[in-house]
């Protein structure tokens, strides 16, 4: 399977992996990473589909409607701890041979 | 409310309403995220990007259904094919005049200054001589791979330039 690991992707793990319990918003991931919504979005959804990330809705202020949010399954949180630590190393290597699961390395 | 705002909420609740109930959760999604951003032209920039991910999201989607619904239907045979990449080039071509013709309606609605309005070169521009430069690039580019979605393309450029002939020589 290709891998298409992206500088971009790479800073949305990042940013996910910072207090992993923890819901996220789109707007907020996207100041934390500087990512445009444009960017952004085709990443969470791709993330979300691979089901590296649970999505749920919720009312975050009264008054206003619900708000999307998203954070790491726990297939989701082993495969970007290993990336980012694959990364990290200079070794991208590991997640092309296969270290990382098969299935989760095309994001 | 300013202008910018207004725009972006209103292109974000048309894609709510066009995209297939796949992308609709996430067009939601990314309209509900306006409310809570600061200042208005950093909300219109969402909703452009935002726009643009969930209609290239929804395209997939489209295209899917079109070639699945298709292969279904008729055995779809290569006569089949070819008419649907024709139909698919035809419509890619009219979205991208489209795009560029409310790109410019909104420009001209964002910045009165700019008098684009009564322009007629600005609208020559974005509505004739941009579009027939990308259709020619991506004829050619798509000639070999996806011939019949280039021929569509193509058909569309000759159509539009011959409809802006026969427009100047009946002046």
């Amino acid at each position: 399977m290709k891998l298409r690991l992206s500088p971009q992707t790479l800073l949305v793990l990042d940013a996910f992996l910072d207090r992993t319990e923890d819901w996220k918003y789109g707007y907020d991931l996207s100041r934390v990473t500087g990512l445009k919504s444009g960017t952004l979005y085709p990443i969470l959804m791709r993330m979300a589909e691979r089901k590296l990330l649970e999505t749920k809705w919720e009312q975050a202020e009264p008054g206003k409607p619900p708000r999307h949010m998203y954070r790491f399954t726990p297939e989701g949180l082993r495969f970007a701890r290993a990336t980012v630590m694959a990364h990290m190393s200079g070794g991208l290597d590991q997640v092309a041979l296969g270290l990382v699961p098969q299935g989760l390395v095309k994001i | 409310m300013g202008a910018p705002r207004t725009l972006a909420a209103t292109l974000l609740r048309a894609a709510v309403r066009l995209v297939p109930d796949v992308s609709r959760e996430w067009a939601t999604a990314m309209l509900r995220e306006l409310d809570f951003i600061e200042g208005d032209w950093a909300a219109l920039f969402w909703a452009l990007g935002s726009t643009t991910a969930i209609l290239r999201h929804a395209a997939v989607v489209w295209r899917t259904w079109l070639f699945q619904n298709g292969n279904q239907e008729a055995g779809m045979n290569n006569t089949g094919k070819k008419a649907l990449g024709v139909g698919l080039g035809i419509l890619s071509a009219l979205a991208l005049v489209g795009c560029l013709f409310a790109g410019l309606r909104i420009v001209s609605i964002l910045f009165p200054g700019l008098g684009l309005e009564h322009s007629g070169w600005a609208y020559w521009l974005a509505v004739m001589a941009i579009p027939e430069a990308i259709f020619v690039v991506a004829t050619v580019l798509l000639w070999r791979k996806k011939g019949p979605v280039a021929a569509g393309i193509l058909a569309t450029g000759l159509a539009m330039a011959l409809h802006i002939g026969v427009h100047f020589a009946m002046r």
